[in-house]
């Protein structure tokens, strides 16, 4: 029993985090429920049920966008055809799809937060991942498919890794602080894209928007179903294994222990003979690669097409589950699966309710506060304080 | 003592590591400035012909214009003179150059002459470049005040971005719903206020990151913000048809020749921002008040030795910065705007906080500071208004790059207060 309990802590206050935000997600939700609203002075009663109502439709909504319709299960299990199977698992399989960018910039976000690095530029360097994987399958349109996709996956990569070396060359030599840096080059980045997006040589030629040339038709990640109707690429299993591959760094190599030495205590690393100012420029590359590699996944095995928007906020949603998932891999890989299932399922309850998906991003910042303030957890669910142990650093409130 | 009496280029001259460092530096410094130098007489070659016309407005918009007729090649001549001698200069010199202030003198210059050549014979007024360098200025500066007095009492306060984008969607709303202009500002500030004071108690009583609490405000502005304008406000435009502040002419000041339309003609947001410099400037170096906030940064222990209360004083000082922050933030939408709309404060935050770095965590420095990023919006207002032949993209990205070689240090290496973000324990 007792052993069951250490087990579960980690997972406690994220869930606890998770149903204090969807509490006060409802609460704003009925708050901003113009029409129900209106009739608050004649029927209260009314109105707050009705809006309740919609709340708990929207929430619904979002469930079996995220995981699929029992009823359409039921009729798959019943001896169904592969068009059936494909309907019911679909909406699963759009989950992971929806997880994967997440997996990759989340893991980034584990490398940089542990390194006491706070990369916050995940967008720019997933975006430019994106871009660059875009030129080089372009540029070597015609040659054998593998060689494409492998090259613009490294394209991609560097892109990320250069855009993170950047900030973390100016952080080791000059001490610009990265949280700036980074949130600038966030919006270069976003600028070099719509510029290279007009270039002739991009740009999709019979469209005004800032989208590029269809890369799906000669370049695509090899699908793991092979169920029609379904997108579910192996550029999944591959940020799987970037979270295996990534734990090893951490945890099982000088390396690791260096970066994270140097994110709980810089100076001690310092007088312990690590090279600071390495570290960092280190975590920064590592982070830029794991955005870059998602973003070169986003657009050769997702959309199959470069455009503006390809980044979607990844960046920023991987803070949240990168400290959600306590920044470990797996806890990461899980808090990304949550997240892919609530961007997902908020598809389905944006059709269905007409409630704008943003309003995830804002759940997303009132779990990122509740997991950041465990002590505020505790004190709304009456909680009482565990025995004292080694935390990550950043949860605690360590100086970056 | 005879190192310290000596010629700062007798001890550039190899005395030390560093000081062989700094000399190796000042000769690149001088070799890099020299070669623009002659880079800028090669485009004075190309612009010989090109005439540029800079007009001001003497009395108000649309009167009466003061123009100056310039050739461009002549424009660069003088760039080019005038950084060939600094280049040379500093190689001759070494690390004693004052190179800061001969940069500020030829920057200027620099500038005149690119958007000449840019302006390829336009004719441009420079009456509004100016006066919306100051418009454009104003969000930034009240960012980079609010920040300054969060880091000058220890605490980080990475959020001004999100409290601009709250206040400027609450001031549209609580505009529009009364009609009267002024109730904009003011909720905008009381919930600024309430931002600052969520902030601070997760940082002190929660021991949250600093980091990571601002990082929620700006990413759960932003969500809110997106959520509030398409569930609410596209629907309802009522909501989001707030009356606009006007620009005020003062009195006798604004009928001074060609100054008065560009410094006293402004909207009240600017003359608000130059008052809060002055107020700011007095307020921290010159009362008690200040005296015990800078402690509280630079050395908290000490301070509550001596029974300052450090807690109540970052406590006060992010509500503070609350209200100017969600203050500055009803300008977006209330000014030029006219109507909130998603993610309007588009990086000014941040960019107030490269200002408060840049101006050395100093109201008035900050203040210039914002005023160079405010240029750098009206060029490019300027240049997009006259349809000049420069990718839009380029000119966006300028001021994010400024900012990015500003907090580098290039500008200068500047030293924050010692404790800012770091929590403290009261005893």
């Amino acid at each position: 029993m007792n052993a069951l309990r250490t087990r579960l802590r980690p997972i406690v206050i994220p869930t606890l985090a998770i149903v204090a935000a969807f509490v006060v997600g409802s609460i704003f939700l009925v708050l901003t429920d113009i029409d129900h609203m209106k009739s608050l002075a004649s029927d209260p009663v009314g109105a707050i049920a009705g809006s309740l109502g919609a709340v708990g439709h929207a929430y619904m909504a979002l469930i079996i966008g995220a995981f699929g319709d029992p009823a359409k299960f039921a009729i798959a299990l019943n001896g169904g055809t592969d068009k059936q199977w494909a309907t019911a698992i679909r909406p699963l399989t759009e989950t992971l799809i929806a997880a994967t960018p997440l997996i990759f910039t989340g893991l980034a976000v584990a490398v940089s937060f542990r390194s006491g690095v706070f990369n916050i530029g995940m967008d720019g360097q997933f975006i430019l991942g994106a871009l660059f994987a875009t030129i080089a399958a372009i540029a070597l349109k015609g040659a054998p498919m593998p060689i494409i996709l492998l090259v613009a996956l490294v394209a991609g990569m560097l892109a990320g890794g250069v855009w993170g070396f950047i900030p973390g060359f100016l952080k080791a030599r000059t001490g610009a602080h990265e949280v700036i840096t980074t949130i600038m080059l966030n919006y270069v980045a976003s600028q070099v894209v719509l510029f290279s997006l007009r270039l002739e040589f991009l740009r999709q030629s019979n469209s005004t928007q800032p989208i590029s040339k269809v890369i799906k038709d000669f370049v695509q990640v090899p699908m793991m179903l092979p169920l029609p109707g379904l997108r579910l690429h192996w550029g999944f299993v591959v940020a799987l294994l970037a979270a295996v591959v990534v734990s090893w760094l951490l945890f099982r190599t000088t390396r690791g222990f260096e970066l994270r030495s140097a994110g709980l205590n810089l100076t001690a690393a310092r007088y312990a003979g690590m090279s600071a100012g390495g570290s960092i420029i280190l975590a920064m590359v590592v982070s830029g690669f794991l955005a870059g590699l998602g973003g070169a996944f986003q657009v050769l095995g997702t959309v199959g097409q470069m455009s503006n928007d390809v980044n979607a906020g990844f960046g920023w949603n991987a803070i949240a589950l990168g400290l959600l998932g306590g920044l470990r891999p797996a806890g990461v890989v899980a808090a990304a699966l949550l997240f892919g299932a609530l961007r997902n399922g908020g598809g389905l309850m944006q059709v269905e309710t007409s409630i704008p998906l943003d309003l995830l991003v804002f759940l997303q910042a009132l779990v990122i506060m509740f997991v950041a303030a465990p002590g505020l957890v505790r004190t709304i669910y009456r909680l009482r304080q565990p025995a004292p142990e080694g935390g990550a650093p950043v949860e605690e409130g360590a100086a970056a | 003592m005879t190192a310290a009496v000596a010629p700062a280029d007798t001890i550039a001259a190899g005395a030390s590591a560093a000081g062989r460092r700094a000399l190796r530096l000042a000769r690149a410094r001088g070799i890099v400035i020299a070669a623009l130098g002659v880079a800028a007489f090669g485009f004075a070659n190309a612009t010989m012909q090109e005439q540029a016309t800079f007009s001001f407005w003497i009395d108000q918009q649309g009167g009466q214009a003061l123009t100056i007729p310039i050739t461009v090649g002549a424009l660069w001549i003088v760039t080019g003179v005038l950084t060939g001698i600094f280049g040379l200069y500093q190689l001759w010199r070494g690390a004693s150059v004052r190179w800061r202030l001969w940069l500020a003198l030829v920057l200027p210059l620099w500038i005149a002459a690119t958007i000449g050549t840019l302006l390829s014979g336009k004719p441009a007024t420079l009456t509004n470049l100016f006066a919306g360098s100051l418009e454009y200025a104003f969000p930034i500066s009240m960012g980079a005040f609010a920040a300054m007095i969060c880091e000058r009492s220890g605490m980080f306060d990475i959020a001004v971005e999100g409290k601009l984008l709250l206040g400027a969607c609450v001031a549209s709303i609580a505009a529009s719903v009364t009609g009267i202009v002024i109730v904009g500002p003011i909720v905008a500030a009381i919930v600024g206020m309430g931002v600052g004071l969520l902030m601070a108690w997760l940082a002190i009583r929660y021991r949250v990151d600093q980091i990571i609490s601002g990082t929620v405000v700006n990413f759960g502005a932003l969500g809110l913000t997106n959520f509030i304008y398409l569930r609410i406000l596209q629907l309802n435009t009522d909501l989001n048809t707030p009356p606009t502040v006007e620009a005020i002419q003062i009195p006798v000041l604004s009928h001074v020749p060609v100054i008065g339309p560009i410094l006293f003609a402004e909207t009240p947001y600017v003359y608000i921002a130059i008052v809060t410099m002055f107020v700011l400037t007095y307020m921290l170096f010159r009362t008690r008040w200040g005296l015990r906030l800078r402690a509280a940064g630079e050395f908290p222990q000490a301070a509550g030795t001596v029974g300052i209360d450090v807690i109540k004083i970052r406590y006060r000082a992010m509500i503070i910065a609350g209200a100017l922050a969600g203050f500055a933030g009803s300008y977006l939408s209330l000014s030029s705007a006219g109507s909130f709309q998603m993610n309007m404060s588009a990086g000014k935050g941040f960019i107030g906080l490269a200002a408060m770095i840049f101006g050395g965590w100093n109201p008035i420095g900050a203040f210039g500071a914002a005023l160079v990023f405010g240029f750098s919006d009206a060029t490019q207002a300027l240049l997009s208004i006259l349809g000049v032949d420069v990718p839009p993209q380029l000119l966006t990205s300028v001021p994010y790059l400024v900012t990015i070689v500003v907090v580098a240090g290039v500008v200068g290496r500047v030293r924050g207060p010692a404790m800012a973000g770091q929590p403290y324990e009261q005893a």
